[in-house]
């Protein structure tokens, strides 16, 4: 069932690309809901009760030597995110219909192969099939925007290629080295394999904290450009600036999300004892770009850099979340991605619908929109609301999670090292993205009226020859279609979170106790091999205790796991 | 006013947090109660009393959508509103009936559950929230009956209404709470509300600042309170009241860690922020932007008190920290001096009750920080009559002066023809607001006053004296308004604002000018506002031992069972003093001469400047005109907010952005790439564009990364 879910959008692709070009759009929109459709059957299917575990899975041999499987399988995690993508592709590609006027075949070609790898990383259980799939998504998302995107183009497409692909090839290399250090060891016996769940497993429990760390180094080199953290953000504005509407709406909803996947499914399991070390840095790291993505979407004057900006501010709050470490700081990350996926997306699709009739993203050229665009600004106000994180609607849900996460961080029942300090001073990129947003909705929704000059509209029109069908000024029916559906999962997600975290809930409460007992054991063996110096420790208890960062003074908890990475040193 | 039920409590705070079931009697049999472990179940169908508002919205919501509606000639989304309140209005009763004196619940369904932390849509009823309920259910109504007249001919009539209904449900899902999440999904509702209210005409770039600013300061608010509710689930691993009170009980401030006395003061500044308290009071004036049904229901009535019950609900984690309910009593006094100042100088009579309202709020949480929660709320409730009262009243001069408000452009409107009901309730509501004897405001600010000067220790006795010194000013500002505006010689001028009814009978040009009296929805409102604001002051007189049925109220709720005790545990119990001594050693009792006194001068001397000798108030600015021209600008405040906060923040957008990203992080990226293409180009030879030698570069290139790696993990080992 996997694998045909895999295969519909690729079949799709081929189908859009042979059939006329009359017909690519409704043949590519068909396809993504045949996906939807699959992907909703998947998801009856799914056994909640054994929410945790790898299901429906599937394995193909493929290169014995080496131990390559093209194996498939899904937990609720991967669940959501299958859905959100199946969800969402469907709705941009009915938002790109009028958008994209010259060689739309391959325009809708490219964003259903892209869904296949997309849907292939997060479907993924062997090392090799993620990498391949989490790679492959630079190929179609770099079409799409080096022959759709606007007058930057180029150096768009060319700055995101390099700049996440420089990034992932030194995260192969730190999966690559945990299958060879996999093969050398006795557990691997000299056999090659790249199933994640074995590589997990191993890499958690028999690594050294050390060599966690340069593990941890190289993963968070690619999955950092993805997400993507401060100082290796830029790529982003760039790209979501140029990329089309249903480029930025992908690359934002669920391309980034490649990035927190990755972070939580290898990042966090296979280097335990690292995490907590350096969680406090790369929280440092997430603050940084909360508030500084921040601070740098208020001086925007395009309005689409903006809601690029704010991706890199919110996508802080998700990272936090996760390295905190706490069942509910790591719920709230999923959710997060969740629903910066439905209202960052949303929010792309209404700023391409405006682009769409005047041409321009100058903030300048716009205001008082409200008055001619009613329905448009109703559903723009919605989903900045939504992104600004406002109670009842499901940005809060994340946020709010992702923070309480942070804060009991490193309470001493949670394996966490980060605290209320982080979470307080995160808390300002609430203030923040509230400041913003509404300074994008006072100067282009509200005001008095100023509509840009069409002029260069009209131009347009006359030289083109698949002339784009004149819009009426506000909303079509076709564009409402596109929003309501995200417009209602916002509110459901909202209301009743509980749809969301309950099936989540069981994945992460694992990988929270996989965390916590690397960090009994490795309690338990430092005890053992303790230097003269150090006090025996009386049972496992008092091992756990003297393990896990007890103190909720923020300093403490902050030096306690570099310490116990020195201890460690001293142990070997 | 009997007295002796106060006895001075022996017991400590750690029993007195679950309110006593059964007040009567005045034995000291409240308070002792005994912790009941499960709160009985509440009448299922309090979930109404939200959700009449809410669909309201939606109807009229819909209404706004629909092309062939014309909100010119139908008034049915006003209609359609005022009856979903008035059935939420209906619903509350029937509910408070229940409640009676009890501390009941009602889960409606599951909302968060993640981890240990659960947060359902669930509803905690005692009788503060009663009160709160009959305030805000009954309030919203008359203010939708009065804006469906006052918004007619509006494009926007079907959003006003959608937006009031989506208030109301907000405000309703906030007093209705069980637990502090989804409390705080209606005080960030509110805000929306405010927001989109505030904002709702949209084309004026005032009214689209104002209601960024209103949104902003009171996230920065919020902010404190989120991590408040944070550190609180931290603390006590739960963030629902009737298991936070229960964990709460047995501890006092000596018995809880720091970070516990920590929550007060983060949840504080949510209050400060909402109810518009120093130093985030700034939103509220600039929020007179939005129409003014909306200035009297949100940001004088109801929305803007939300942080004074924030506060009595929560009364039990503010006890425990000494220095908390002293800190809000100081903010509170401060703030309503502070406004009371810049109040006397404005000329747009909605600022002038806009400062008032800080004020008036200051006294509240001036009430709540001396340990009165019964003086706090029971200000509450007759300030909701008064004040929106008096925003109406203005309302309707404004509707019909064609947006004149200036208090120097408008003169003698008793004597112009419809306008009696308004200069006569306006009277009342003027009264009240000044604590003229036996009207509302008399009674309740007393009943704060008096406290202030019972509690020991904190310089309350200061503080006592600010508020009635507050007092003087506040009669006076009142009455400088009443007495310009609605005395003196007649003489108008309209103002700029076209209205969208005049449809051309009425233009522009003072020649031609004829003002347009209220019709009979507000007339009716107004009158029934101003019975609430002569009379609502008796329930805190009769119907009860102590502050009437009011006090009796009070003392069943959460909020006062504590502070109550506290003040007991003081010795700060002046009745008992006062029966023994006589009349001068009862705060309680001299203060309504004192007070009313104050009052008294305060109308003169505005009677005097302001009514008969205009000339002389000029003169007499002229004299201190550096002071005047301090107050008149609000002593600068938002100024300096917008060079010290503002501008910095501004300022280091563009510097991270233009060079932080553009210079400094894109600069290295691209001297990145330029290394390659400098090797490039001497090897530039093995580039053939023959693609296994592409992979063999990148499996080289590979091979070398896993290379440095082993390396750098052997030195990291060992």
């Amino acid at each position: 069932m996997l694998l045909a879910l895999l295969l519909i959008p690729l079949v799709t692709a081929i189908a859009v690309a042979a059939a006329p070009e009359k017909q690519a759009r409704a043949l590519a929109l068909c396809g993504t809901l045949v996906g939807l459709l699959l992907s909703i059957v998947i998801a009856v299917q799914f056994n909640y009760q054994d929410a945790g575990l790898m299901q429906m899975p599937m394995s193909i041999a493929w290169y014995d030597t080496f131990g390559l499987n093209l194996s498939l399988g899904i937990d609720s995690i991967s669940l959501v995110l299958i859905l959100l993508t199946t969800f969402l592709l469907p709705l941009t590609i009915l938002g790109s219909f009028t958008a994209v006027t010259q060689r739309a075949k391959e325009f809708f070609a490219w964003l259903c192969i892209l869904e296949a790898a997309m849907l292939g990383v997060f479907a993924a259980r062997d090392l090799i099939v993620f990498y391949v799939c989490f790679e492959f998504t630079l190929i179609p998302m770099y079409f799409l925007i080096a022959v759709y995107g606007s007058a930057n183009r180029a150096k768009a497409s060319i700055w995101f290629f390099l700049y996440t692909f420089t990034g992932s090839i030194i995260t192969l290399a730190g999966l690559v080295y945990v299958a060879w250090a996999y093969q050398m060891s006795p557990e691997g016996t000299g056999n090659w394999t790249f199933d994640i769940a074995t590589l997990t497993a191993f890499c958690s429990e028999h690594m050294t904290a050390a060599q966690q760390g340069w593990v941890l180094l190289a993963l968070c080199c690619g999955f950092a450009v993805k997400v993507p953290l401060f100082p290796v953000h830029t790529w982003l504005p760039l790209a979501h600036t140029e990329a089309p509407t249903a480029g930025s709406v992908v690359l934002a909803a669920v391309l980034l999300k490649l990035g927190t996947y990755g972070l939580f499914r290898f990042a966090v399991p296979m280097c335990p004892l690292a995490i907590t070390t350096y969680a406090p840095l790369l929280a440092v790291l997430c603050i940084i770009g909360i508030l500084y993505g921040a601070l740098i979407c208020w001086v925007q004057t395009d309005v689409k850099k903006l809601i690029a900006y704010s991706s890199v501010s919110h996508l802080g709050f998700c990272v936090l979340g996760l390295i905190a470490l706490t069942s509910i700081g790591i719920s709230g990350s999923v959710a997060y991605m969740i629903n910066h996926g439905l209202s960052t997306g949303a929010l792309f699709l209404c700023i391409g619908m405006i682009y769409e009739r005047y041409h321009t993203r100058a903030m300048d050229d716009y205001s008082g929109l409200a008055k001619v665009m009613p329905v448009w600004a109703t559903f723009t106000v919605f989903f900045i609301l939504s992104s600004v994180g406002l109670p009842g609607l499901n940005g809060f849900i994340g946020e709010f999670l992702c923070l309480v996460g942070t804060f009991i961080s490193g309470d001493g029942a949670n394996p966490g090292t980060l605290g209320p300090m982080y979470a307080a001073i995160a808390g300002f990129g609430m203030i923040l993205a509230a400041i913003y947003l509404l300074y994008l909705a006072g100067r282009v929704l509200f005001g008095p009226l100023k509509l840009p000059d069409t002029h260069h509209h009209g131009h347009d029109d006359k030289g083109d020859d698949h002339a784009a069908p004149t819009l009426p000024q506000d909303l079509t029916g076709r564009e409402v279609l596109v929003l309501v559906p995200i417009a209602v999962a916002c509110i459901v997600l909202g209301v009743k979170p509980g749809v969301l975290l309950a099936p989540i809930a069981a994945p992460i409460e694992q990988m929270v106790s996989a965390v916590s007992e690397a960090h009994t054991r490795h309690a338990a063996l430092l005890i053992d091999g303790a230097p003269p110096g150090l006090p025996p420790a009386e049972d496992d208890e008092a091992a756990l205790a003297s393990a896990e960062p007890m103190s909720r003074d923020i300093d403490t908890t902050d030096n306690r796991p570099s310490e116990l990475g020195r201890k460690e040193g001293l142990g070997q | 006013m009997t007295l002796e039920s106060m006895q001075p409590m022996l017991s400590e705070l750690s029993v007195l947090l679950v309110p006593a079931t059964a007040h009567g009697g005045g034995a000291a049999s409240h308070g002792a109660a005994a912790v009941s472990e499960a709160i009985a179940a509440g009448p299922w169908f309090a979930m109404f009393i939200p959700l009449f508002p809410l669909l309201a919205a939606v109807v009229c919501g819909l209404f706004a959508f629909t092309r062939r509606y014309d909100p010119k000639r139908s008034k049915i989304p006003g209609w359609c509103c005022v009856l979903g309140l008035l059935l939420s209005f209906v619903t509350s009763v029937a509910v408070i009936s229940r409640i009676g004196h009890d501390t009941l619940q009602v889960t409606i369904f599951e909302w968060i559950a993640s981890g240990s932390l659960q947060a359902d849509f669930a509803f905690y009823l005692d009788p503060l929230t009663s009160i709160m309920l009959l305030v805000v259910t009954g309030i919203s109504t008359l203010v939708a009956l009065y804006a469906s007249e006052y918004m007619s001919g509006d494009r926007g009539y079907a959003r006003f209404f959608a937006f009031i209904g989506m208030f109301v449900f907000a405000m309703t899902c906030l007093i209705l709470a069980d637990n502090l999440v989804l409390l705080y999904l209606g005080w960030e509702g509110v805000g929306l509300c405010s927001y989109l209210l505030i904002g709702f005409y949209y084309e004026k770039p005032s009214a689209v600042a104002a209601a960024k600013k209103a949104f902003i300061v009171n996230r920065i608010g919020d902010l404190g309170f989120a991590l408040g509710i944070m550190l609180t689930y931290m603390e006590f691993g739960t963030v629902e009241f009737a298991p936070l009170f229960q964990a709460l009980s047995g501890h006092s401030p000596e018995s809880v860690s720091g970070s516990v006395q920590i929550i007060p003061f983060l949840l504080m500044l949510g209050a400060f922020g909402k109810s518009a308290q120093l130093p985030l009071y700034v939103w509220l004036p600039d929020a007179m932007e939005g129409p003014t049904p909306v200035s009297a229901l949100i940001h004088a009535a109801t929305m803007v008190t939300a942080g004074v019950y924030m506060i009595a609900r929560l009364a039990p984690l503010f006890v425990l920290s000494p220095y908390a309910l002293p800190t809000v009593a100081w903010i509170g006094g401060l703030t309503a001096l502070f406004a009371a100042t810049i109040g006397m100088a404005q000329y747009d009579m909605k600022r002038i009750f806009a400062y008032s309202t800080v004020s008036q709020l200051g006294y509240m949480f001036m009430g709540i920080g001396v340990l009165s929660a019964t003086g706090a709320v029971f200000h509450l409730f007759t300030h909701a009559f008064f004040k929106a009262l008096l925003f109406l009243g203005s309302g309707a001069v404004m509707h019909g002066f064609a947006g004149q408000l200036d208090i120097r452009r408008i003169s003698g409107l008793r004597k112009v023809k419809g306008w009696g009901v308004v200069t006569w309730t306006m009277l009342v509501g003027c009264l009240a607001l000044a604590g003229f004897p036996f009207l509302s405001g008399f009674f309740s600010k007393d009943t704060i006053l008096a406290q202030a000067f019972v509690t020991p220790g904190y310089g309350f006795t200061i503080l006592g004296f600010m508020g009635l010194f507050t007092a003087l000013l506040t009669a006076y500002y009142t009455f400088r308004l009443f007495f310009r505006v609605f005395l003196g010689p007649q003489r108008y001028e309209p103002g700029d604002e076209h209205h969208a009814d005049d449809d051309g009978g009425h233009g522009h040009e003072a020649e031609h000018f004829h003002p347009h009296a209220p019709g009979w929805a507000i007339n009716l409102v107004l009158t029934i506002l101003a019975l609430g604001a002569a009379f609502s002051g008796y329930v805190g007189v009769f119907g009860g031992e102590e502050h009437g049925w009011f006090g009796g109220m009070m003392h069943a709720s959460t909020g006062n069972a504590v502070t109550e005790s506290l003040a007991a545990s003081h010795g700060a119990d002046g009745h008992a003093a006062g029966e023994a001594a006589g009349f001068w050693a009862d705060p309680h009792k001299w203060m309504m001469a004192v007070s009313a006194v104050i009052g008294l001068v305060g109308i003169l001397i505005a009677w005097y400047f302001h009514l008969l000798n205009r000339q002389a108030a000029d003169r007499l600015k002229e004299r201190v005109r550096p002071i005047a021209v301090l107050l008149e600008n609000k002593w600068y405040v938002d100024e300096g907010y917008d060079i010290l906060i503002r501008k910095p923040l501004r300022m280091a957008g563009y510097v991270f952005y233009l060079i932080g990203d553009t210079i400094i992080i894109n600069g290295l990226v691209a001297l990145g790439g330029a290394i390659p293409r400098l090797i490039g180009s001497t090897i530039k030879p093995m580039q053939r564009g023959i693609l296994h030698g592409y992979g063999l570069g990148m499996a080289a290139g590979l091979c070398a990364v896993l290379a440095i790696m082993w390396w750098l993990i052997q030195v990291g080992v060992t």
